[in-house]
């Protein structure tokens, strides 16, 4: 439901089909555990215990598939 | 914190931090520490995700000409983005979901495959909307615990 409310919130998406959310639900899923696994890659090659976002930032960075995440990123100080 | 209902501006529209810092967590394993601002991080990364995926599937959408946005055009997205391999579990999950909805116990065990979709379908359709109705009702309601 909290999916179907963002999606929403974009003037251009029309109608949505029921299922449509389910299947959103799972990539987001699918996503965040392949962003959080890369992140924790890097966040151990520092030697760190905690993730930080400047982690998450380099993630962002070394893989192309994230580069729509670029912006939201690039706030985080190096 | 007062939330006024009548100004719903875009910055209300993200996922609830409780829950997704309690996903967040569950994903990593159990002695990772995350910092707060990688934190909110994370869940920016996630409303993101969605408004691509959701912009994308209704270009595809719309380029096919229809005016609601199918599971098909979600997973065609999901491929242009680079994210096919995400494919198959996705169509696993829907496939699952599926399967639940439409083997509706009132109707009886029998409906759900042989008659086709039917009657079925639309009662599934209206229970899920029920369900969604509910959850949105909750979720408006009831998030007012710790903040």
């Amino acid at each position: 439901a909290r999916i179907k409310k963002i999606m929403q919130a974009d003037e251009e998406v029309g109608k949505i089909a029921l299922a449509t959310p389910v299947l959103i639900s799972k990539a987001l899923e699918l996503f965040l555990q392949d962003l959080c696994d890369k992140t924790y890659e890097i966040t151990l090659g520092r030697g760190a215990k905690t993730m930080s976002s400047s982690h998450l930032k380099q993630c962002v960075q070394t893989n192309s598939v994230f580069d729509f995440l670029r912006e939201i990123v690039s706030k985080v100080p190096d | 914190m007062t939330m006024d209902a009548a100004s719903r501006s875009k910055e209300d529209v993200s996922l609830p931090k409780a829950t997704m810092t309690k996903i967040i967590k569950e994903m990593l394993p159990p002695e990772v520490r995350v910092a707060r601002d990688a934190q909110d991080l994370l869940v920016d990364c996630c409303v993101e995700f969605i408004n691509l995926i959701s912009s994308e599937s209704n270009e595809i959408c719309n380029k096919e000409e229809k005016r609601t946005i199918a599971p098909e055009h979600v997973l065609k997205a999901l491929e242009i983005l680079g994210f096919g391999e995400y494919i198959e579990e996705v169509h696993a999950a829907y496939e699952q979901h599926r399967n639940e909805t439409l083997d509706s116990p009132k109707a009886g065990g029998k409906w759900g495959k042989e008659a086709g979709s039917g009657m079925t379908e639309e009662e599934a359709i209206a229970a899920q909307q029920r369900m969604f109705a509910e959850a949105r009702a909750r979720m408006n309601s009831g998030g007012t615990q710790s903040s």
